[in-house]
Parts: structure tokens; C-alpha cells; sequence
């Protein structure tokens, strides 16, 4: 019966003790009207057959007196009634027979018929000695010693028969009472089955009863009390959750107000990129221009490198110049000395003119004294000019660097123009990502109140959940009471 | 212009008006004429007097001989003349070729080569450091020359001709008739 439905179990108990009691009334009334119909054959072989062969006995007798009063009287009318009699006395056998089914009292019966047949030949014979004795003096005449033998024998058939037909109805008898006696017993016996089945399914009943629905029950009540729990702390859940969202509507408040704050912002960034941008295109112009000075200073220093360079070759040639001045300088020194060492042995006239040489010696001199200086002057000159061919020659290779430099910073200055584009594109679809995210923001701070208004819904409910655990604990402790597992 | 070249051009014009007014000089007793030389990277001083000329880059055909002190010879006004070096004579001989040269006065004729020519100074027979009469004199140098705050030791020709004459193996007049 494992893995049906309690109930299934209570209706197949009950089936099966009602089968059972309906077995038990069906096989009472067979067996009592089995008692009923085996009796009544008893009573009716012992009511008709024996009363028939008692009627017999009867009838015999009465013969006997017709046939004797006959005897007595010679009158016919006795004759017609011993005629009478013989006749009822065959209608009785022939009735006797048809209620016999015994072959043993057949037998009997056609010995009766025989004796009968032999008793009746015996008084005709006697009947036709009495007809031709007109007046009768004494029986003696009319004795035969036949007589009694046959009537003895007769009666003594018909006692045989009867003695059978009564030990047949004695038989019957026994064999129905020990019938009946078998059907009690048979229904006490069934009646044992009975009990003991409804005690069975009782018993099971009772002990699945305590097993599976006190299980069920301890369950139901183990699940209250967590329910309880449960019901208990979704309470304090949603107790929190309840601040948790009061909290959360106000950070959100707050951050509602920073996002109108950063759409705000993203305006004027916006502006101030399309600003920006419009200085870079402005400045795009001005790159342009800057780009033409710096080539025209390109072509300029590279003038003044051809200028100094040239510069450098004049000063060159003036030193060539200056060296030959100093060469002559120093020949007419030479001169100078050589008159005066010629003059000093040439007398007073070599005198006068050695003051002459001395003054040529002098201005050689200073002639060469100057030459040395516009040597020096040249050498500086052209320091100063190699020096200025350098520096320009350095200051047109930065100037180039500067171009490369100038190029590169209009490419990044180009690309800034198109980055700035881009974020002034980007600055745009913030502003309206942020008014979009304000819009949501409002939006969850209107779920966020909805939710925190049904956080408080589920508190209370949890709250009246906890206590209905409570009550369907305390209704399956009293459960488990009347089943009667309480402590199982 | 700078000012300060024209002032030395009109100086140098005075001054060369101013020898044409000035009467006429005479070079006396009281100056002596010496070429400021440098022989051997040291200073030296020359007699104008007793040279005969200065000639500088003159051409000097080498001569093989024992004597390092002798250049070579070189010709001056169809004369062959043998040309010494000052600062090989002097004793501090230096590996760089003389560029001057100059022509002692007095026979045999005498071709004297010094490496520098500082210039051409009169000085004052005063400023001249003599050496004391009666010494022995010895090697070429007699006397010094205050010159500009510095002492030049002034190289006598004679003696120098005579230190030449000495290396070669003549003997001089002058030891002879002593």
C-alpha cells in the first residue's frame, strides 16, 4: 500500500471489510437457506412419505375390519368396502411409491404389494366361502389357516417400511443438522476472518495514520517554524530594505541633481569646444602666415649666410692686401736700415742722411704697426664673420628644424582641430546622454520610492505571514496531539 | 672712422710737418745705432755700426763640413760669402732655419744668420753697460744694452769674427801681433 493516497488507503480498508461483510451475509443466507431447504425435505419426507405409510397401516386395518365385519354380517355392503378399502390401500401404495426414491423401500414397498397380494388371495378365498354359506353357525367354517400368516406378513411389511421410511427421516435429519452445524461453523469461521481483517485494516490504518500524516504533520510544523524564521527575518529584510531604499531615493536625489549638474557643464564644455574650434580654424589661417615668414626668414638668413660669406672672402682679399702693405713695410724698413748702416760710414752727408732713413725707418714702423693691427683687425673680422656664418648657418638649420618642428605642430595643430571637433561632437552626445541618463535617474528614483513603498508592504505582510507560521505551528503541535506522534 | 685713428693720423701728420720744421740733426757721439735681434729664441743685440747690411731670406747654399755652426755660403753682390748661424756661434744652437742675415763689416767678409728682428733703436752711449778694461774678454758678447726695462747682451762682431776665424783654424792678426 506504499506510495497511495491516505485516503486511498482509508477506502481500500473499508472496501475490503465491507467485501468481507458482504461475503459474510451472502454466505449467511445460503447457508441458512440451506438449513431451510435440508430440513424442509426431512419434514416433508417425514410428513408425507411416513404419514402415507402410517396411511397404509391404516388403511390395512381398516380393511381388515370391513373384511371381518363382512365376514360377521354377510351383508354386501362390508363387501364393498373391503372392495373399497383394497382399493384406497393400492391408491396409498402407488402414492407411497411415487414419494420413494429409497430402493431399499421400494424393495420394502413391493413387499408390502406382495404380502397385500398373498393377504388379499387368502381373503377372497375366504369372502367366496362366506357368499355360499347363507347362514353362518360359527367362523370355524369359514376358517383358514392361511389367514393370519398373510396378514402378518402384511403387517409386518408394512412395519418394515415403515421402520425404513422413519430410519430414512432420521438420516435426513442427522445429515441436516450436521449441515447446519458445518454452516455455523463456517460462519464463525468467516465471522474470525472478519474481525480480524477489520482489526488488520484498522491497525494499519491507525499506524499509517500516526506514520505518515504525524510525519507530514511534524513536517508541516518544522516547515511553520522555519516559515516562521523566514517570515522573520524577510520582516527585518524588508525592514532594511525599506531604509536600504529610503537611502537609495536619497543618493539618487543626489546624484539626480550632479547629473543636471554634468548636463550643465557638458553645455558649456560644448561650447567651449565649438569655441575652440573656431580658434583653431582661425588659427589655421594664422599657421599659414607663420608658415610664410618662416620661409621668407629661411630665404632671408640664407642671404645673409651668402653676404657673410662673401663678407668672409673681401676680408680675405683685404688681408692678402694687408700682408703685402706689411711686406712692403718691412722692405722699406730694410731699406731704412741698410741706408743708415751705409750712411753711418758716408761722412756728414751720410749723417743728414741717416736722420732721413731713420724718419723712413720710423714710418715703416708705424706703416707696419698699422698693418698689424688691421691684421688683427681682419683676423676679427673674420672670427666675427666665420663666427656669423656659423651661428646663421646654425640658425638656418633651426630654422629648418623650426619648419620640421612648424610642420609638425601644424599637423598636431590639425589633428587638435579635428580632435577638438571630435570632442565637441562627443561633448554633444554627453550633454545628451546625461539629460537622457536624468531623465532614467528620475525615473529610478520614482521606482526606487515604489520599490521602497513595497519593501514596506512585504514587511508588513512578512510580519503577518510570521505570525500565521506562528499559529500554523501551534495548530500542528495540536495536530500531532490528536494523531498521537507528539515526541516522535 | 674711430676717433681714435684719426687722432693717430693727425698726430702722424704733425709729427711729419714737425721734421721738416725741426733743424737739422746730427747723429754724435752720444747715441749708439743697435738692431734688436732674437737668435736662438734669446734677445740679443747687434751694432749697427759694425754691420755692413741686413738682408733677410737671403738663398744659403749648404757646404759640407765638420763645422754645424756653418750654414753655407751665399752670394752678395758677386762676392761668395760664408754665412754662420748666431745662436750655433752664441752656443745654443736650435733646429730652425735663420731667416736674417747680416753682412759684418770688415774683411773677411762675414755673413752672420739670426732666426728674429725685433727692430732698429738708437740708444744712448750711457744706457751701454761696457766691461771693465783689462779683462780677459770672452766669447762674443761685450756689454749689455737697457732696452724698454729688459738687458740685451750685445754681440760684438769682431769678436765673433774672430771666434770664427778660431773655429776654422786661422790665427788672428790680433792674437799674433799681441
Amino acid at each position: 500500500m506504499a506510495g497511495r493516497t491516505f485516503g486511498a488507503k482509508l477506502a481500500a480498508g473499508f472496501g475490503l471489510t465491507l467485501a468481507l461483510t458482504l461475503l459474510m451475509t451472502t454466505t449467511s443466507v445460503l447457508a441458512l437457506r440451506y438449513v431451510l431447504v435440508t430440513k424442509d425435505k426431512v419434514v416433508e419426507i417425514a410428513a408425507s412419505t411416513l404419514v402415507e405409510a402410517q396411511s397404509m397401516n391404516v388403511l390395512i386395518e381398516r380393511r381388515i375390519a370391513d373384511y371381518r365385519a363382512y365376514i360377521l354380517s354377510g351383508k354386501a355392503e362390508w363387501l364393498n368396502a373391503t372392495a373399497q378399502d383394497r382399493k384406497d390401500f393400492l391408491d396409498q401404495v402407488t402414492r407411497v411409491r411415487e414419494t420413494l426414491d429409497d430402493p431399499t423401500a421400494i424393495r420394502l414397498l413391493d413387499a408390502v404389494s406382495a404380502a397385500e397380494a398373498k393377504h388379499a388371495t387368502t381373503i377372497d378365498d375366504v369372502i367366496a366361502k362366506r357368499q355360499k354359506i347363507t347362514s353362518l353357525t360359527s367362523t370355524a367354517q369359514l376358517s383358514n389357516p392361511q389367514a393370519k400368516p398373510a396378514r402378518e406378513a402384511l403387517q409386518a411389511a408394512i412395519a418394515s417400511l415403515i421402520a425404513r421410511i422413519g430410519k430414512i427421516v432420521a438420516t435426513l435429519r442427522k445429515e441436516s443438522s450436521d449441515r447446519a452445524t458445518y454452516a455455523i461453523l463456517f460462519l464463525l469461521g468467516l465471522g474470525v476472518v472478519l474481525i480480524t481483517s477489520a482489526a488488520g485494516v484498522a491497525w494499519r490504518l491507525s499506524r499509517d495514520l500516526r506514520r505518515e500524516v504525524g510525519a507530514a504533520v511534524g513536517h508541516i510544523q518544522s516547515s511553520s517554524s522555519e516559515l516562521e524564521a523566514a517570515a522573520a527575518q524577510q520582516a527585518s529584510g524588508g525592514r532594511d530594505q525599506a531604509s536600504a531604499m529610503s537611502e537609495i531615493t536619497t543618493t539618487i536625489s543626489e546624484l539626480l541633481i550632479t547629473s543636471r549638474q554634468i548636463a550643465d557643464s557638458a553645455q558649456r564644455v560644448s561650447k567651449i569646444a565649438e569655441d575652440t574650434a573656431d580658434a583653431a580654424r582661425t588659427g589655421d589661417a594664422t599657421i599659414d602666415q607663420t608658415r610664410a615668414s618662416i620661409n621668407a626668414i629661411r630665404a632671408q638668413v640664407d642671404q645673409i649666410v651668402q653676404h657673410m660669406l662673401s663678407l668672409g672672402e673681401k676680408s680675405q682679399q683685404i688681408g692678402t692686401v694687408v700682408d703685402l702693405v706689411s711686406e712692403l713695410a718691412e722692405q722699406t724698413n730694410i731699406l731704412a736700415i741698410n741706408a743708415t748702416i751705409e750712411a753711418s760710414g758716408a761722412g756728414e752727408w751720410g749723417r743728414r742722411f741717416a736722420v732721413v732713413a731713420e724718419e723712413i725707418r720710423k714710418l715703416a714702423d708705424r706703416t707696419a704697426g698699422s698693418a698689424k693691427e688691421i691684421r688683427t683687425l681682419i683676423d676679427d673680422v673674420r672670427g666675427a664673420v666665420n663666427t656669423t656664418v656659423m651661428a646663421t648657418e646654425i640658425g638656418a638649420k633651426a630654422v629648418d628644424a623650426g619648419t620640421r618642428q612648424f610642420d609638425d605642430a601644424t599637423n598636431s595643430f590639425r589633428r587638435i582641430v579635428q580632435l577638438v571637433a571630435t570632442t565637441s561632437e562627443a561633448t554633444r552626445e554627453i550633454e545628451l546622454s546625461t539629460k537622457q541618463q536624468t531623465t532614467a535617474v528620475e525615473q529610478v528614483n520614482s521606482a526606487a520610492s515604489d520599490t521602497a513603498r513595497a519593501s514596506r508592504e512585504t514587511e508588513a505582510s512578512a510580519v503577518q505571514t510570521k505570525q500565521t507560521a506562528a499559529h500554523l505551528s501551534t495548530l500542528s503541535g495540536d495536530l500531532l496531539d490528536l494523531v498521537g506522534t507528539r515526541g516522535h | 672712422m674711430s676717433p681714435g685713428v684719426a687722432d693717430r693720423i693727425e698726430r702722424l701728420r704733425w709729427e711729419f710737418d714737425r721734421s721738416f720744421a725741426e733743424p737739422v740733426r746730427r747723429h754724435d757721439e752720444e747715441h749708439v745705432e743697435l738692431l734688436e735681434i732674437g737668435a736662438g729664441g734669446r734677445p740679443y743685440a747687434l751694432r749697427l755700426a759694425q754691420t755692413a747690411g741686413l738682408h733677410p731670406d737671403r738663398p744659403v747654399t749648404p757646404l759640407p763640413g765638420p763645422l754645424p755652426a756653418l750654414l753655407g755660403l751665399a752670394g752678395f753682390a758677386g762676392a761668395v760669402i760664408p754665412v754662420y748661424d748666431l745662436a750655433a756661434l752664441l752656443g745654443h744652437p736650435i733646429a730652425e732655419r735663420p731667416r736674417w742675415l747680416v753682412l759684418a763689416s770688415g774683411l773677411p767678409p762675414l755673413g752672420l744668420a739670426f732666426h728674429e728682428l725685433h727692430g732698429h733703436v738708437r740708444v744712448a752711449a750711457e744706457a751701454i753697460v761696457g766691461e771693465e778694461a783689462g779683462e780677459d774678454p770672452r766669447g762674443c758678447v761685450r756689454g749689455l744694452a737697457g732696452l724698454g726695462g729688459a738687458a740685451r747682451p750685445i754681440v760684438d762682431v769682431p769678436a765673433t769674427r774672430a771666434q770664427v776665424h778660431a773655429l776654422t783654424g786661422h790665427v788672428r792678426t790680433e792674437e799674433a801681433g799681441r
